[in-house]
Parts: structure tokens; C-alpha cells; sequence
């Protein structure tokens, strides 16, 4: 049989292919009723409640993104400030560090200039004192040299005759000068 | 050691070589042997050694002097080296010479010659010396070559140099 047999069929024809007996409506209907309403009295508010929970925790969810998304962002910022700080904090780093090592540097080279220089000026005193000292030593070694030999000679000359003048010598000038 | 006791000896030696009665010879020898300690290194260094034990420093001391020299010399020199004291023999004998003198009324006349003077030249310098002074001369007479020639004679404070060594260091100044 094909379609428009069938729909060609009288409805009033029991049992009919397609629709059911009035009696069967109506308990179906009234059936139907009663679980809607069981559904719109019952279940309707728990899955409201469900779906609001649902949605309060995505939307918290959503939330907490946000807020850690803008604490990521700040803290990017943070850092990315940060970061720029310690490039210009690790540049006057080092430029301290290049103007104290330029500092010493100066420093140590004139204090070593002024060194030499004084070594140098000591070295040259010393010199010279040591070759004033040496010709002094010299002079005195001479001095004393010259000093021994003219005693020797004066006690070789003086024989026992010449030690007797000299003592009647001293007599007759101190007699001679009271 | 201190003038007081230096002085103290000394009047203490005076005293028992005047009462042994040859305080003239006992002075002399004691001047002679404080000028040879002065002059000898060696023998100071022997006399004034406290590591040397006291007797035999003693026994040195006999030993040098104890043949020629009188007892009591010997004996008083023995006193002062014994006593520990024999750094200060010279300034010990030499107030005991001024004291011996003061008490003849005589004033010390120390004499240094390079060569030994004869007994008439001591005797007419101590006479020239009487005169020149105005006061009695105890002349002692010390042989010392240092001086080289001539006489330095010293009365109190008095020096009267007429030596060569002073002349020559007079040029040597001068020079």
C-alpha cells in the first residue's frame, strides 16, 4: 500500500493505521498532562537551580580569568618595568663602576708618578750624600792617617836630647813668667 | 760610687797609712799605681772583673806590686780591689793625695812628661812651680807618652801645657 492509500483511508475507520482510539487520546492527553505538569512542578526548578549553579560557576569562573588575566597583565607590567629598571639600574652600574675604575685608575697613575718622582729624588740625595759621606770619610781617613804618621815622625825626631830641652824648655818659660 | 764614699775611702786609707807612719811612701805608690790602672787597659779590665773572684784579684794585685811596693801600699790596694771598688782607685788615691798634701799644707802638682824626669828637675820644677803658684808643690810626675815631648803640668785648676802633643794638635786644628 502506498502513501496515499493510506492517507486516502477513512479516520473514522477503527482501528485506524495511524490514529489512535479517542479513548486513548484522552487518557493519553490527561496522561501526557499529568507528567508535563509532574515535570513543570518538579523537575523544572531543580534544572533551573542546576543551570543557575552552572552558570554562577562558569560566570565566577569567567571572573577569576579575568582577574587572574588582569594580574598577569599587571604583573607583565611589573615585570616588563621592572625589567627596564634593571637594564637602566645594571647601566648606571656600570657606569659608576667605569667612572671609579677611571678614578683609581688616574689615582693610582699619579700617585705612582708621584712616587717615582720621589724615589727618584731620593736616590739622587742619596747618592749624593753617600759621595759627600765617602769623601768625607776619605778626608778624616786621610786626616787621621796624615795625624799617625806625623806622630811617628815627630816621636822618631825627638831623641833623648830633644826631650831634654823641651823639659828645661818648659821650666825656664814658666820661671820666666811669674 | 759616690764623692762621699770615694771621699770616705779615702780618708779611711789615709788614716792607716799615717798611722803605719809612711804616708809619703805609701802616697806616692799608690799615685803611680792609680795612674798605671788609668793607663793600662788590661790591668783595669783584669782588676775591676767582678766575674774574677775577690782573692784573686787580690793575689793579682800581690803579685805586681808586692815585691817592690810597701805592705801597707800593698795592703790598702788590696782593701779597695777586695771591697769591689777598684773602678774607683784613681779618684780614691787622688783625693787621698790632695789630702796628704792639704795636711803638709802642699797643693798637688801633676806632671806629665813623655820621658822620666831626673830628681834635679823635678826638684827645680817644683820650685818653679812654688813660685809661680805662690803655694807649697807636692810635684807628682807621671810618664806618659801620649804627650809626645815637653811637660803639661796641672796645679788645682790651673794647666800650664808645653807639651808637643798640643802644639801638634794645635796645627792639626789649624790645618
Amino acid at each position: 500500500m502506498n502513501l496515499t492509500s493510506l492517507i486516502a483511508v477513512d479516520p473514522a475507520q477503527s482501528p485506524h493505521w495511524l490514529f489512535p482510539e479517542p479513548a486513548e487520546i484522552i487518557y493519553g492527553g490527561i496522561a501526557s498532562l499529568i507528567i508535563f505538569a509532574a515535570l513543570w512542578k518538579f523537575a523544572l526548578p531543580a534544572f533551573k537551580k542546576a543551570l543557575g549553579a552552572r552558570t554562577e560557576r562558569i560566570q565566577k569562573e569567567l571572573d577569576a580569568s579575568a582577574n587572574d588575566l588582569s594580574k598577569a597583565q599587571a604583573d607583565a607590567t611589573q615585570i616588563r618595568q621592572a625589567l627596564g629598571d634593571i637594564e637602566s639600574e645594571k647601566a648606571r652600574l656600570l657606569a659608576d663602576a667605569k667612572a671609579q675604575a677611571d678614578a683609581l685608575l688616574a689615582d693610582g697613575r699619579n700617585r705612582l708618578t708621584a712616587e717615582i718622582a720621589e724615589l727618584e729624588a731620593k736616590a739622587d740625595a742619596d747618592i749624593a750624600a753617600a759621595a759627600a759621606r765617602g769623601s768625607d770619610e776619605l778626608r778624616n781617613e786621610i786626616g787621621r792617617l796624615a795625624g799617625v804618621a806625623t806622630d811617628r815622625v815627630i816621636a822618631s825626631v825627638l831623641d833623648d836630647s830633644t826631650q831634654q830641652a823641651l823639659v828645661e824648655n818648659f821650666i825656664a818659660k814658666v820661671g820666666a813668667s811669674r | 760610687m759616690s764623692d762621699n764614699r770615694i771621699e770616705g775611702y779615702a780618708r779611711a786609707l789615709f788614716e792607716i797609712a799615717r798611722a803605719e807612719g809612711n804616708i809619703d811612701t805609701v802616697e806616692a805608690e799608690l799615685y803611680q799605681l792609680a795612674r798605671a790602672f788609668e793607663s793600662s787597659d788590661a790591668l783595669r779590665s783584669k782588676l775591676t772583673d767582678d766575674q774574677i773572684p775577690a782573692a784573686r784579684r787580690q793575689a793579682i794585685v800581690e803579685d805586681l806590686i808586692g815585691a817592690t811596693a810597701a805592705n801597707t801600699t800593698v795592703q790598702l790596694v788590696s782593701l779597695v780591689i777586695g771591697s769591689g771598688r777598684g773602678r774607683d782607685l784613681p779618684a780614691i788615691v787622688d783625693k787621698l793625695v790632695r789630702r796628704a798634701s792639704s795636711s803638709k799644707h802642699l797643693e798637688v802638682a801633676e806632671v806629665r812628661s813623655a820621658v822620666p824626669l831626673t830628681a834635679e828637675q823635678q826638684s827645680r820644677l817644683a820650685a818653679t812651680l812654688t813660685s809661680v803658684t805662690g803655694k807649697q808643690i807636692n810635684l807628682k810626675v807621671v810618664v806618659d807618652p801620649s804627650v809626645l815631648g815637653g811637660l803639661v803640668a796641672t796645679v788645682g785648676d790651673t794647666v800650664i801645657d808645653g807639651s808637643v802633643r798640643t802644639r801638634l794638635d794645635n796645627v792639626k786644628s789649624r790645618l
